[in-house]
């Protein structure tokens, strides 16, 4: 038996390089680069540093949402109300600053009811049973936006302190800050995926939810601190778009659930469950947010955008399964 | 005496170069029940799946009323007439039970189904059976035996003549097995041949005209089931000639120390240092058991005491909490996180209480483990969607021992993995015990648990049957107990 002689220490990290491998990893950015090259070619407004930042901002709240998006799709999951909770926790944030809480205090509160909102999701769906996520969120995307439109009584509220634009508007030095938001939260959601306990429990989740509950992950838990998370993200964005729009508007982020949906599936992640990267998500963001923006300068109406996104969507998917098809045929 | 509707005669049949089945002869004669019982394994789906069409015998003849017959495939022997009633049963549960009756042959004119002929016909059908089921109700309503009757509907109306029933009473209670005896005396009365497969002696011979006993692929038995004994059929089951013990563990290993007690409807104590086996045939309850212990199911069979604490195990978190492990009847369904590297699977029930991971620490704990138990990896990162089967259990096995558990509930160890793997499995479960671990493990193979085990726990209908000293415990003892004869 040679095996058994084999020290227990050789045994290596797995880790072939392999086309295949390779593609699956920066397949995403692979085919930002390529877009970039592209458009670069197209249009010489496209490649100047004024115009790279000004993707990032643009690109910043869609990249928050999807952050939240992801670790729901890691579960096999889906999260439709992202986009109705940043709409609330916009004009809910807009009215205590109006209301003269301090900026922070409001920041907070926002946050705060954001991941209550998709904590709720997440008991709903475990405590009451529901079939799918889908229905939760759902029922929660109808309520938030409702409750917004109530609230503000459909009217957007204008005119915010300077001091809380700084997050949706401001910049340091010429770094935009919701770009270093977004660096700030993919490091804390890389950290939380990749070194984290729950983190991994999140990929058992998706990947097989009858073996991590038997072998001990508190399941429901961690299914309620993952929709928490995804309203947290979507609070996040809502304070992005209301400093930059200088006010809280009751239909911010209408279809915001399926552009960071769109985001995290071009970013590589499976609806399957249990696959899917942080790295994966932020290029799946600015893919879109690059495709809007050459698209614009190229002078495509915003109807022809939406169709090209859609192509994009279902292409970058396809991609993924032939990839994953040919793999597997090498393995049988 | 009537002659047979359906025969088969010296059916061989290998798969993979194993013989299943060897010159195995089976007949039923119009109105007759005859029973086909063995071990798991013994071949009798297999014999049954030739009957059916679903599988092509490698020589052998099947007649049908005396003249040779070729069945392709399932739809020839639903022509003919022969019905298999399975043991998961087939239903759509959305659909009424008129509609799963007629299933796939609705009587419809110009492709419009008429539900007024189909729901009186049902019920025709359903009060020939002597139940009065409302034909309208969706199946996934109705109870289990109710199902099951209208699967046996769903036959009738297929004017079948022979009916094929695999275990039909193991998921009923006493009084719907007599509901379901009743019904299959109406179905003698009409002429239908009955193929009866149980487990439950008690059963067999209250139905059966005839009993055919299989083992290990070979026809040991067929008689008149007047001429036999429930002994003598346990012993055609296991054959004659006792197998030769795995191996006599050293006497006494276990301490006085109790690991784990059970008090309620089940009482069962087990110490540290000692393997307990879980004998009892499929549907006795062994899984429910395990599951139970182990927080996954719900319902309370009785009192847990964990080293004579009691302890109320609400969910598998709190079973893993206090040193359980439960490695599962189905590894790749419930055991394995398939696409996950090997690493995450081995680490992912230690270290729970822990907010961070300590990356280092796990590779190198999970690098020994994989060194300790011989686990065939490429490497940390391998998916272990492609491990063999023996490999894929191992790292459910280095799982608990990296959780640090104390009590292993093993159900069915060793399904599907060969015979080199089973011997390291063994191996691995002994050192176990002989490190003070307790050890809880179901098995169907009645060798394996006389080789392993220091005592034999045989469960019977949910209810432990009794229980045997490894001295005193034989396969025939095993058997007479889960079969229920010993009563």
């Amino acid at each position: 038996m040679s095996e058994a002689a084999t020290p227990a220490t050789s045994v290596k990290p797995y880790r072939t390089i392999s086309v295949p491998r390779l593609l699956r990893k920066f397949g995403p950015l692979l085919g930002l680069v390529l877009l970039c090259g592209v458009l670069g070619a197209a249009s010489d407004r496209f490649l100047t540093a004024d115009n790279l930042l000004n993707i990032f901002r643009q690109s910043a709240v869609n990249a928050l949402v999807s952050l939240g998006q992801l670790v729901v799709i890691i579960t096999a999951g889906i999260d439709l109300s992202v986009g109705s909770i940043l709409g609330l926790c916009c004009v809910l944030v807009a009215l205590l600053l109006r209301a003269g809480v301090p900026a922070f205090a409001a920041v907070l509160a926002a946050l705060a009811i954001g991941a209550s909102l998709g904590a709720i999701n997440g008991i709903l769906l475990t405590k009451l049973h529901l079939p799918h996520p889908f229905i939760p969120t759902l029922g929660m995307m109808n309520v938030a936006r409702g409750l917004a439109l109530v609230i503000s009584g459909g009217f957007p509220i204008s005119e915010l302190p300077s001091g809380f634009r700084f997050w949706g508007a401001g910049s340091l030095g010429w770094i935009p800050a919701p770009v270093i938001l977004v660096v700030l939260f993919c490091g804390g959601f890389s950290v939380f995926l990749s070194r984290m306990t729950a983190g991994r429990d999140i990929y058992a989740i998706g990947g097989n939810p009858q073996a991590a509950r038997l072998s001990g992950v508190p399941v429901d838990r961690r299914l309620i601190l993952v929709y928490a998370l995804s309203g947290f993200t979507a609070a996040a964005g809502a304070i992005i778009l209301a400093g930059r729009m200088n006010s809280g508007f009751p239909l911010a982020g209408v279809g915001a659930e399926l552009d960071s949906i769109a985001a995290v599936v071009i970013g590589g992640a499976s609806f399957l469950g249990g696959v899917g990267t942080v790295s994966g998500t932020l290029v799946g963001a600015l893919i879109m947010g690059v495709l809007r923006n050459g698209l614009n300068l190229l002078n495509v109406s915003a109807a022809w955008q939406t169709v090209v996104i859609g192509v994009v969507i279902v292409a970058a998917v396809w991609v993924d399964v032939v990839r994953q098809r040919a793999a597997q045929k090498r393995s049988n | 005496m009537d002659s047979p509707i359906l025969e088969a005669c010296h059916i061989t049949k290998s798969f993979s170069g194993n013989k299943v089945l060897d010159g195995v002869s089976f007949d039923v004669r119009p109105g007759e029940v005859h029973a086909l019982v063995g071990e798991n394994g013994a071949g009798k789906s297999t014999l049954m799946n030739v009957v059916s069409g679903v599988v092509r015998p490698d020589s052998g003849e099947i007649r049908w009323e005396g003249r040779p017959i070729v069945l392709n495939e399932p739809r020839d022997a639903r022509a003919l007439g022969i019905s298999f009633v399975h043991q998961e049963l087939a239903l759509v549960p959305q659909l009424s039970a008129a509609e799963n009756i007629f299933l796939g042959r609705h009587p419809a004119s110009r492709g419009l189904v008429n539900f007024r002929e189909i729901h009186e016909r049902a019920r025709d059908v359903l009060r020939g059976l002597g139940c009065e089921i409302d034909p309208r109700r969706p199946a996934g309503e109705l109870r289990l035996a109710e199902r099951q009757l209208v699967e046996i509907a769903r036959a009738v109306a297929f004017y079948s003549r022979v009916i094929i029933m695999d275990e039909a009473t193991a998921p009923l209670a006493d009084q719907e097995v007599a509901a379901l005896f009743r019904t299959i005396g109406l179905l003698r009365g009409r002429g239908v041949g009955i193929v009866y497969i149980s487990h439950r002696l008690p059963e067999v011979f209250e139905i059966a005209a005839r009993v055919t006993v299989l083992r290990d692929g070979k026809q040991v038995l067929t008689r008149a089931a007047g001429e036999v004994t429930p002994d003598d059929l346990v012993r055609a089951m296991i054959g004659r000639e006792l197998k030769e013990r795995l191996e006599l563990p050293a006497a006494d290993r276990a301490s006085p120390e109790e690991a784990l007690r059970i008090e309620g409807s089940l009482d069962l104590t087990i110490r540290r240092g000692e393997i307990v086996g879980l004998a009892g045939l499929a549907g006795a309850g062994r899984t429910k058991l395990m599951e139970w212990l182990f927080g996954a199911r719900g319902g309370r069979a009785g009192r847990i005491f964990i080293e004579g604490r009691e302890v109320m195990l609400r969910s598998p978190v709190e079973a893993v909490r206090n040193g359980l492990a439960l490695v599962p009847d189905d590894r790749k369904l419930k055991g394995l996180v398939l696409g996950a590297p090997v690493l995450h699977n081995i680490a992912l029930a230690g270290g729970r209480t822990r907010l961070f991971i300590r990356r280092g620490r796990e590779e190198t704990a999970a690098r020994e483990w994989i060194g300790s138990l011989r686990i065939k990896v490429a490497g940390l990162d391998q998916p272990v969607v492609y491990l063999s089967g023996g490999t894929q259990q191992k790292v459910v096995l280095a799982r608990w021992l990296h959780a640090g558990a104390r009590v292993f509930l093993m159900d069915e160890p060793t399904r599907g993995i060969d015979v080199g793997a089973k011997a390291e499995i063994y191996d691995l479960i002994r050192k176990l015990a002989g490190e003070g671990a307790a050890v809880l493990m179901a098995s169907s193979e009645l060798e394996e648990l006389l080789g392993l085990a220091d005592r034999i726990v045989v469960m019977h209908r949910g209810r432990i049957a009794g229980e045997l000293a490894r001295a005193e415990a034989t396969e025939e003892k095993i058997m007479h107990l889960a079969t229920g004869a010993a009563h």
